[in-house]
């Protein structure tokens, strides 16, 4: 015979008593008839009763009065000392408490830089039994594994695209959310939504509708508005999901922090008159196109026009082409590196922080200087130790493609350099917000290397805030 | 499997379905590309994985066709082994070390008394290894510097293009939410394969469950997905799980396959119909004919003694599946009456190991049949107590199955 039986090895398969078992995000009882009357959460379907794993927390009663064996929690005492000494601010005691009082259920919500990470290791250690903690980005995902193992002085588990350890405290993505859902959901009391806003997009709130957890906390500086989301179908609502608003405080509340001072410097650099040739000639072939065929017409569609003409049309082709070739050369040209390397002596002994568009930039500029990099690829236990050197003084210099996005903490540092990147007006003067701390009265400085005469320049200008200098021209890539 | 990008650029709306524009492996175009594919990809062992990203990239020069370009060349690298470099010295830690003396330029100054290939040297010479293998280790891990050690399958150019409409096939059904399937044989893989992909099912028989063999047995209507489906609308979440099962239809000989399908930039749900006219060749294995030696003895007895054609029996392999809700059982054989159709079907337990023979007898039990027969070794690890009341017919044997007893009890029991 050829026995199939889809249930998971750990559970026993048909059991004969009344068993409750966790099933892919879904909780499944067996030895338990149709006729029975059951709690209405649980629906028959594929000859069982089933129901989504975030009913757990109310079926306890149920379950007791009913005597079903219950398989579902395997979560743990987590048993952590908290080596965070510092006292927490009383507003975060007060939000801790009132997250408490809804039964360990619903939403905090604080400014940026009140502190919910900070509140959210609190929230663990009075739990202190296992938490998944899912954050929007891998960098964040990063960010909360440095501060969770700082915090606890213990291993944390990290779930991924490019690793995937579960340990009783671990961090996901909202993307890998799902799959951890589906083979580990039970493993974890307590479930943390780090940017909670994100959770009403429909295949982001089924990860909250898979987990058996009792405790959840979501937190954000921006709750969504409910109206909005209730219009737009297949949203989530967070109520239902993670529970109330149970805490909040605005910025006008909290003792406001200060933007750091700061200036900036642009520094112009010319091509070579080889990479000036190769640049005019790419730019003719791209721009002609571009005009040629009127491709403005499209408005803010025109690029994904002209990457669709390209598959169809060879001078679109060699025009993507060309543009492709353009920025490469715009990336690496010689004497951006060049002015790199002046100011990265000019700055000897200071933290300096460089910023580049590609990966292919940042291992160029590793190995070249031989400083530490962090991109996408670097992994969790790396990138702590790197910053954790960075920010001791053992290394002087790191250079990374893309960190400081929603709610990244970077390291402090006194000197950013940042070499293309397209960021838009609001990204930037976040990023110098976060990134450049005054240091002995001596304001930070953020350097901008950009090559003159070309769209770099059109470039660096959108990513001030307002374009006071160069306007647009017409080729410009959005 | 092909990312969703590389895919998209092939699929076609038509009115409400969705179809797949497949690459005509008989197009002297696409058969020259994907023999150059194959030299080139050739040519990269024990190179580095972005030797062939550079090489894939330079083949593509100004071509527009470069998204079948690199899907072909994804089924390449993912039938393929690159494996991670090994080193003299952990690039991590070199990492470390290195980078404590940074930053390095080329010249030295004022500030910088050390240049860069004084650092090198002196951490080559710390690790008793020479500056230039240092530089190799640097970045020895990352995935662009894996080496191609084995470029898998001995791939033609009509093999390749077949892989890849596979491939596409199977891509269609990233943005699935449901399955629905009609399949009248190949049961056991197909069941297989469900449980493989941790899939969900709801089967139920189409048409006369029982007939004259050969003539009216339709088979069965199953709908796939995961266990939240049911729960939520139209979850994308099981995509890829059905598109990575796909190939487990192919293994079948007569089947159909519906999806519903939410591809990104086309307006409306789409349906996606596969059958069996399909030109698609699985490249999954499919399981031999007989589970044990047993199976395969009482099959080739049968054979012998009822085989000819004046035998009134017909015995058939694994021709029907019991549905149990959540799973399945699939009895070794089902015996047919040539005349009247009457069918009972028979289960052979043999030695196994006791939890997967508690399963079986609990699903035996649940399987509610009397024209059930299990074929039981008497020296099975089993007590017979727990074979009584069985709705199911027990019947122990010594060394092998009587025939003819057998046969007494079909006689009794087919319906």
């Amino acid at each position: 015979m050829t026995l199939i039986d889809p249930v998971p090895s750990h559970t026993p398969p048909l059991p004969n008593t009344p068993t409750l078992s966790f099933q892919g995000g879904t909780l499944v009882l067996y030895a338990v008839d149709q006729s029975e009357a059951v709690p209405p959460l649980f629906r028959w379907v594929k000859a069982r009763w089933r129901c989504e794993a975030y009913h757990y927390g109310n079926l306890a009663d149920w379950l007791r009065q009913r005597g079903v064996r219950d398989t579902i929690p395997r979560w743990q005492p987590l048993n952590l000392a908290l080596q965070d000494g510092r006292e927490p601010h009383d507003y975060q005691l007060e939000a801790l408490r009132a997250w408490q009082q809804a039964g360990h259920l619903g939403s905090i919500v604080l400014p940026t830089g009140a502190g919910k990470t900070f509140v959210a290791i609190h929230a663990i250690s009075r739990v202190n039994r296992s938490t998944l903690v899912v954050a929007p980005t891998i960098d964040l995902l990063h960010q909360w594994y440095a501060r969770l193992a700082n915090a606890f002085n213990t291993e944390v588990g990290v779930y991924y695209g490019g690793e995937k350890d579960v340990k009783p405290l671990t961090v996901t993505t909202y993307h890998s959310a799902g799959d951890l859902m589906a083979n580990a959901g039970n493993l974890f009391k307590l479930i943390i939504y780090d940017e909670v806003h994100h959770l009403p997009a429909p295949s982001w709130g089924e990860t909250a509708l898979m987990s058996p957890a009792p405790f959840r906390l979501g937190l954000t500086a921006t709750y969504p508005d409910q109206e909005l989301v209730n219009r737009s179908r297949g949203q989530w609502q967070l109520d239902q999901l993670i529970g109330p608003i149970v805490y909040e405080k605005r910025l006008e509340e909290l003792v406001g922090k200060q933007l750091a001072d700061y200036r900036t410097e642009r520094i112009n650099v010319e091509l070579t008159a080889e990479e000036r040739r190769n640049y005019d000639a790419d730019h003719a072939i791209y721009s002609r196109f571009v005009r040629e065929r009127d491709l403005y017409r499209f408005g803010p569609r025109w690029w994904a026009e002209l990457m669709r003409l390209g598959s169809l049309d060879p001078a679109a082709r060699a025009a993507v082409l060309a543009h492709q070739r353009l920025s490469r050369l715009l990336s690496n040209a010689a004497n951006k590196l060049d002015a790199l390397d002046r100011l990265l002596r000019e700055h000897a002994h200071e933290h300096i922080l460089i910023f580049t568009e590609s990966n292919d930039l940042v291992y160029h500029l590793s190995h070249r200087h031989l400083i530490p990099a962090l991109t996408c690829e670097t992994k969790a236990a790396e990138r702590k130790a790197v910053l954790e050197r960075f920010q001791a003084g053992e290394y002087g210099v790191l250079v990374t493609s893309r960190v400081l996005n929603e709610g990244i903490d970077v390291p402090e540092a006194k000197v950013a350099i940042v070499l293309g990147g397209s960021a838009g007006a609001r990204e930037y003067i976040q990023r110098l917000g976060r990134v450049l701390r005054k240091v002995d009265n001596r304001s930070a400085v953020l350097y901008e290397i950009i090559v003159g005469d070309t769209v770099d320049t059109g470039r660096a200008a959108r990513r001030r805030p307002k374009a006071a200098t160069a306007s647009l021209s017409a080729q410009e890539q959005p | 499997m092909l990312t969703g990008d590389l895919v998209r650029p092939r699929l076609r709306q038509q009115r409400n379905e969705l179809r797949i524009d497949w690459l005509d492996p008989t197009n002297r175009h696409w058969q020259q590309t994907a023999a150059e594919l194959i030299g080139l990809f050739g040519e990269q062992l024990n190179q580095p994985q972005e030797s062939w990203q550079r090489a894939i990239e330079s083949y593509e020069a100004g071509r527009t066709d470069y998204n079948v370009i690199r899907g072909l060349a994804k089924v390449l690298g993912d039938e393929a082994t690159f494996q991670p470099l090994t080193t003299p010295v952990d690039p991590v830690e070199l990492r470390a070390r290195l980078f404590r003396r940074g930053p390095a330029y080329a010249s030295r100054d004022l500030l910088h008394s050390a240049t860069r290939e004084n650092v090198l040297r002196e951490v080559a010479v710390e690790y008793n290894i020479n500056p230039g293998q240092l530089e190799h280790i640097l970045y020895a891990d990352r995935t662009a510097a894996h080496l191609l050690i084995n470029p898998g399958p001995s791939w033609t150019p009509d093999s390749l293009i077949a892989r890849y409409n596979l491939e596409l096939a199977r891509a269609a059904l990233y943005w699935a939410d449901q399955m629905t399937v009609h399949i009248s044989d190949g049961f056991k893989d197909f069941w297989k394969y469900v449980k493989l992909f941790k899939l969900m099912f709801e089967g139920t028989v189409l048409g006369p469950k029982k007939g004259l063999p050969g003539i009216t047995f339709q088979g069965y209507n199953v709908v796939l997905d995961g266990p939240i489906s049911p729960f939520v609308s139209a979850t994308t979440r099981y995509g890829r799980q059905l598109a990575a099962f796909l190939p487990a239809l192919f293994l079948g000989n007569r089947w159909r396959m519906w999806a519903t399908v939410r591809v990104p930039h086309f307006r409306k749900r789409l349906t996606y119909y596969l059958d069996d006219t399909v030109d698609l060749v699985s490249h999954f294995k499919a399981s031999g004919e007989f589970d044990s030696r047993m199976e395969a003895n009482f099959a080739a007895d049968f054979h012998d003694k009822f085989g000819d054609e004046r035998g009134q029996w017909q015995l058939t392999r694994e021709d029907e599946v019991i549905l149990l809700g959540d799973t399945v059982m699939i009895p070794d054989f089902g015996v047919t009456h040539k005349k009247d159709g009457r069918r009972a079907m028979i289960e052979i337990v043999g030695f196994w190991h006791p939890e997967y023979l508690t399963r079986k007898i609990a699903k035996a039990r649940a399987a509610n049949r009397s024209d059930l027969i299990l074929l039981v070794y008497e020296g099975v690890n089993l007590g017979r107590e727990r074979l009584q009341d069985m709705p199911a017919q027990v019947l122990y044997f010594k060394n092998k199955p009587v025939l003819k007893e057998v046969m007494a009890v079909v006689e009794r029991v087919a319906v």
